[in-house]
């Protein structure tokens, strides 16, 4: 649209899931807008945890609102229309049908018809949030941004977790780079989130029930070298 | 030639885009009671709107994202939303502001009862939403608005003491039968009216309408930095010409004839005939702005399709909100309130609520993922640096001196 910047695709390399891909625009082939990146589709590929479909929709949107507020927002979202089956699952419109990701998400497709609700697996929004515990069942803080990279296949799987205390998304992007101004929104980030930390994916072990990671190793390597 | 005229028509309707109701309201108060000694505050307020816009309009330039979708990428779903909910409250009371300042102008000239006027600018304002192109609606009603240049040349008419006006100005003499905490509420207010919020969601919008690239960052610039502060020059010659002619008798502003009594006393019927053109389209090119700004905010926060840019039909929801909006701003006014208390309060609001977009649009214009090169420099990080403290010193303030000085009597 504007600008060369804005062709590069973000999905070709790092991204971290709430910072990058979390609330984006959604955008057609044709320009017209269907909607936000409410959540994230994440599967289970093997070892790997993979990037499968981006949700929209109230259904996502208001889980993420979070806690008990939102769990019983989406029952009354259900109840608005009880004939309507799979009401509380969300919207998903799978990887295949995403072309680039820049300020926002780009789909290769257009938006007539291209929302599907015939899966649903884990997502995003519940990982980011998740206590965090160690080997002997402490609690080291919360998820607050996950970071995928390409893997094999081309689909972006899991590769780190940020652990750290506060909201998901507060780092604000402070953590990937030291030099981000201004100074003083910088140094009241990384002041407040002093304790963050990465975990490799290796090391994380996810029990969606429970809503709990469990790691294997007491981390205590800082994210890149903002925090250093 | 023909860029040249462009910045000149962009920096001809900044002028008069730049004055709404609430600038008009507080400066002829502020003007009649306190003189020119608030005047620091109109230019810290104007140079405020320009980093706050020039921010917001590079980011629109460079990613194409307005502010409400920031909002929603840097704070999430859930403080995005108690975030919206604010400034849409603040925007819809601007918005009932304006209305009610198309309706008290033309009341000035038809005489009818303003409930008569209303339902009739609620009508008008829709139409104009629904069917005026983008452009027709800034251009027009920007380029009307320069009208209100009469109070500058009424201002000259006056003969003042200009030494005596420019010693008040700089040394910010308050007069002496003003409280201080009077003083200090009517500063926020005045701030409040420079930096309206609803400004700021509408110029990075229009940025994305009119999709600004890169390239056209020196022509916003430029309309930014000369329009907004020549507009800040008519709300100085407002206030000025309020307390000549309204400040020796004591006279407190509380409608909008006695706003524009100054330019009558100085030039007569001509010259007011020229300030109501002024009132009249200064008012309703806001309330298209603020109309609009509640569909985008709305828009922006869910991402469903708005804008101007399509045809109605394919951003249904966005002027089913546009429409509602309106609808419930001409039913609040039709319960007889009155306008310029309406418009009091959304300034003070408008302060209390700027932190709130200021902060998302500080960061992601520094976030090289969106900027790439053309992230804050050192000038814009200074003076963001600088305004991210003196606006939350204002948000702060702004409930407890309403409260302290029941609104500034």
């Amino acid at each position: 649209m504007s600008g060369d910047e804005r062709r590069e695709n973000r999905l070709e390399g790092r991204i971290d899931g709430a910072l990058h891909l979390l609330d984006r625009q959604l955008v057609d082939s044709e320009g017209a807008l269907l909607g936000k990146v409410d959540d994230v589709e994440l599967t289970q590929v093997g070892t790997h945890l993979a990037i499968t479909a981006v949700l929209t929709g109230p259904a996502a949107l208001l889980a993420r609102i979070g806690g008990r507020t939102g769990s019983a927002l989406v029952e009354k979202w259900a109840q608005l229309k009880p004939a309507e089956p799979h009401r509380t699952r969300p919207w998903r419109i799978d990887m295949e049908d995403v072309d680039r990701l820049d300020s926002a998400l780009h789909l290769s497709v257009r938006r007539d018809g291209v929302l599907r609700r015939d899966h649903e697996g884990h997502r995003l929004g519940r990982l980011t949030g998740m206590a965090v515990r160690g080997p002997d069942g402490e609690r080291v803080g919360r998820v607050m941004d996950a970071r995928f990279e390409p893997g094999d296949d081309g689909s972006l799987v899991l590769c780190s977790l940020m652990v750290g205390h506060g909201r998901p998304g507060s780092l604000l992007g402070y953590d990937r780079r030291g030099d981000q101004g201004p100074w003083l929104v910088r140094t009241v980030v990384r002041r407040l989130h002093r304790h963050t930390v990465i975990v490799g994916a290796e090391a994380a072990e996810i029990a969606w029930p429970e809503s709990t990671v469990r790691l294997s190793e007491l981390p205590s390597e800082a994210p890149d070298h903002a925090f250093g | 030639m023909k860029k040249y005229l462009a910045v000149a028509l962009g920096i001809l309707t900044a002028i008069g885009g730049f004055v709404d109701i609430g600038d008009l309201v507080t400066n002829a108060q502020v003007g009649a009671r306190f003189g020119l000694s608030l005047a620091w505050v109109v230019v810290v307020g104007v140079l405020g709107i320009c980093v706050f816009a020039e921010m917001s309009g590079r980011v629109a330039a460079v990613s194409g994202r307005a502010t409400f979708d920031l909002v929603r990428e840097r704070l999430g779903p859930r403080l995005g939303l108690l975030n919206l909910l604010a400034s849409l409250l603040i925007t819809f009371l601007t918005f009932v502001a304006e209305i009610g300042g198309v309706a008290l102008a033309l009341q000035l000239v038809a005489s009818v009862h303003l409930l008569l006027i209303v339902p009739l600018i609620g009508l008008l304002v829709w139409f104009v939403l629904w069917k005026a192109k983008f452009s027709a609606i800034e251009n027009v009603l920007g380029l009307l608005g320069l009208a209100l240049i009469v109070f500058a040349v009424g201002l000259w008419q006056l003969g003042p003491d200009w030494a005596a006006l420019a010693q008040q100005a700089a040394a910010a003499e308050k007069p002496s039968d003003e409280h201080w905490r009077t003083f200090a509420y009517y500063s926020v207010a005045l701030f409040g009216a420079a930096m309206t919020p609803y400004e700021v969601f509408f110029f990075s919008s229009g940025g994305v309408e009119e999709r600004w690239t890169p390239e056209d960052i020196p022509t916003m610039r430029a309309n930014v930095f000369v329009g907004f502060p020549l507009g800040g020059l008519l709300s100085l010659a407002i206030a000025g010409s309020a307390w000549l002619v309204l400040g020796p008798s004591e006279i407190s502003v509380d409608s909008l004839g006695q706003v524009g009594l100054p330019v009558a006393a100085a030039l007569g019927k001509v010259g007011l005939a020229f300030a109501i053109l002024g009132f009249v389209a200064a008012t309703f090119g806001a309330a298209c702005e603020t109309g609009l700004s509640v569909g985008y905010s709305i828009g922006q926060y869910f991402g469903t399709q708005w804008g101007k840019y399509v045809r109605p039909s394919q951003a249904v929801s966005f002027h089913a909100v546009v429409v509602l909006a309106t609808l419930a701003a001409t039913a609040f006014l039709m319960t007889a309130v009155d306008p310029i208390l309406v418009t009091e309060v959304s300034v003070v609001f408008s302060a209390v609520a700027l932190p709130l977009t200021y902060f998302p649009i500080l960061v992601v214009a520094n976030d090289p993922d969106y900027m790439g090169e053309h992230v804050n420099g050192r000038l814009a990080n200074g003076l963001g640096s600088i305004y991210l403290v003196v606006i939350g010193v204002a948000s702060v303030a702004a409930l407890p001196l309403m409260i302290w000085t029941r609104m500034g009597q």
